[in-house]
């Protein structure tokens, strides 16, 4: 399996405080430089835009030149431009796409826009090897939670379900909040989620009832999830008692998990697919991890989870879903590509 | 042996220009909010239109601004990054001066003249800075003018308010000297920022190229940093609702 014969891909990432720059050659990375402007945006308690784009202007080259300069190659070794032109923050993507453009004018080499969701699941590709024809992606951070059909990642995906609400990694931030924890919340949570009861209360899981077996099978809710949460933690105050901060923490975390892998298991079985994806940040979280495991063990479907830091927003996901598009003969986008902040899951290119 | 030039502080202007200051390609567009779509199809034309490759270009030019900040950074970002591609300097030059310096061509001014520049910074607000005339005509064709205030942000009554004397007619201090305002700014306030009849709206791509061609032979330093004038509006949360764990 060698890939000195493929394209060399410079990938670009912006779409939201990371700005992340790989290099890739078929499905080897050669690195990934990655700047975050996170440490910024702390103390408002969630990412701010202008902050972000800021963040990303000053970045930019530098981060590009490090990652020329650790992969060992030069910019005219580049065979192809891609960047995320969405889904995302506007003010963001357009430092990335407009740095893209100007790399494809300045190399003459062409552009590809390509989706960032989907990126989130082909950086698999990097560390689990090609896809087989057909494997299910559950794409799941701070700003998305989906369901993925993949049949093809470079030229057909079709989006079973989406969250109608918060992200799962959201709802994490959200509980962690009310429960007075750092930002972001998430990691908190899951930390003190393993020392906890995931039994001591059963909070609701949405959209699980019979009544949504039919338009909501694959689509996620969590912002009930995250209401109930605050109720039993507000009615617990109101009646003077403490809060189990670890069993709240571990029953939240397991309606969580529970209604991601039961949905997620059920159109793998559906769609006849045994091979399954995680991706993105929140695929970090170990109640996940540790449910996923378990059912796709009993379920006999193969579970491949990127290593976290190709979880997390970075080049390398950008570059990988580049490369696949690039191989798969697709055509280059056009220099007047705009920024799409909701692009369609569906579209893996513009 | 050519530099672009890329100006995205109002509208976008993109031109191609000799190292001794003639114009071999010049676009515009009026595009005010999608500057990240219409720039680089725009550079490629004037690339196109002077029949010049990428690899004969030897700077890229930016203006600074001040200006609105997502279309501000589509240029800067496009600059640096494309001056990096090519393996050339990129250099800087703020987008008011390059209103200056063509009010002082267009409206043909002298030595101690002095040019009011406002642009539109949206809010009811301009971006503002004043000038002094050097010289009519420097090195590569193009006027020499010296800041004396600015550039700032702020309303335009309040801009005429600080200014030393008239924004338009005699200037203060020398004798004979006039004093005119120039910029798309004014024309928006044009009871309080009485506009020049034949006054420049918007940088022009060319000028800016003069401006950076003259000031780099002159042994200035050129940065890109873009003129924000404005901080981020942000807000700091308001503590959770829940005080479950105080
Ligand atoms: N171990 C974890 N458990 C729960 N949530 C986590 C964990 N690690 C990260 N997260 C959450 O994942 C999100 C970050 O993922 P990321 O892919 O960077 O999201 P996005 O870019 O969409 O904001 C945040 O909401 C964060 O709290
Ligand atoms: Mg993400």
């Amino acid at each position: 399996m060698t890939s000195s014969g493929e394209p060399l891909v410079l990938g670009i990432e912006s779409s939201c405080d990371e700005t992340g720059v790989a290099l890739v050659r078929g499905n080897d990375l050669l690195f990934d430089a990655v700047a975050s402007s996170m440490e910024e945006h702390a103390r408002f308690g969630g990412i701010i835009p202008e902050v972000a784009s800021r963040a990303h202007l000053e970045a930019m080259v530098p981060t590009i030149e490090r990652a020329l300069d650790e992969a060992g190659v030069t910019l005219s070794d580049v065979d192809a431009v891609a960047v995320t032109a969405g889904p995302g923050l506007v003010g963001p993507l357009t430092i990335g796409t407009s740095a893209a453009k100007a790399l494809s004018i300045g190399l003459g080499k062409p552009l590809y826009g390509v989706n960032h969701v989907i990126g989130h699941a082909c950086v698999d590709q990097l560390s689990g090897g090609e896809f087989p024809d057909r494997v299910m992606a559950l794409v799941v951070s701070g700003g998305h939670s989906s369901l993925l059909l993949v049949d093809d990642i470079a030229t057909d995906v079709t989006e079973l379900g989406s969250t109608l609400d918060d992200a799962a990694g959201e709802a994490f931030d959200k509980v962690g909040r009310l429960l007075g924890l750092p930002y972001p919340g998430g990691p908190h949570v899951d930390r003190l989620a393993r020392e906890g009861d995931p039994t001591a209360i059963r909070f609701p899981r949405g959209l699980t009832a019979p009544k949504d077996q039919e338009r909501h099978a694959y689509n996620f809710s969590f912002s009930g999830l995250k209401t109930a949460v605050a109720r039993w933690v507000e009615a617990r105050t109101d009646a003077g008692k403490d809060i189990p901060v670890e069993d709240v923490c571990a029953s939240f975390a397991e309606a969580v998990a529970d209604v991601l892998t039961a949905k997620t298991i059920a159109a793998c079985r559906r769609h006849d697919v045994d091979t399954l994806v995680i991706g993105g940040g929140f695929s970090a979280n170990s109640q996940l991890r540790e449910m996923a495991a378990k059912r796709c063990a009993e379920a006999g479907i193969t579970l491949r989870i990127p290593p976290i830091r190709h979880c997390t927003d970075n080049g390398a996901m950008i570059a990988a879903l580049g490369s696949a598009v690039v191989r798969a003969g697709v055509a280059p986008s056009g220099l007047d590509i705009p920024v799409d902040s909701s692009m369609p899951l569906e579209t893996i290119t513009v | 042996m050519p530099v672009l030039a890329i100006d995205t502080s109002a509208a976008v202007s993109v031109a191609l220009v000799s190292e001794t200051g003639g114009r071999l390609a010049a676009r515009s567009s009026g595009e005010r909010r999608r500057h990240a779509e219409s720039l680089a199809p725009l550079i490629t034309q004037v690339l196109d239109d002077a029949g010049t490759d990428r690899t004969a270009l030897t700077a890229v030019v930016a203006g600074t601004g001040p200006a609105p900040f997502t279309g501000l950074r589509v240029g800067l970002v496009t600059a640096r990054t494309l001056a990096l591609a090519v393996g050339i300097p990129v250099l800087g030059v703020p987008s008011l001066d390059g209103l200056a310096a063509q009010a002082v061509s267009d409206l043909g001014l002298d030595p101690d003249d002095e040019v009011l520049v406002a642009s539109d910074a949206r809010r009811k607000e301009v971006y503002w800075a004043r000038y002094r005339v050097v010289a009519h005509e420097g090195p590569h064709g193009v006027p020499v003018v010296r800041t004396v205030a600015g550039p700032e942000v702020g309303r335009a009554a309040a801009v005429a308010e600080a200014q030393p004397g008239a924004v338009a007619g005699p200037a203060t201090g020398v004798a004979g000297a006039r004093a005119v305002v120039v910029g798309e700014g004014a024309a928006l306030y044009p009871d309080v920022l009485p506009l020049d009849d034949d006054a420049p709206l918007l940088p022009d791509a060319t000028v800016l190229a003069r401006l950076a061609l003259a000031r780099r032979d002159a042994g200035l330093a050129l940065p890109t940093e873009p003129l924000y004038l404005r901080r981020p509006d942000v807000q700091e949360p308001a503590p959770p609702k829940s005080p479950a764990l105080g």
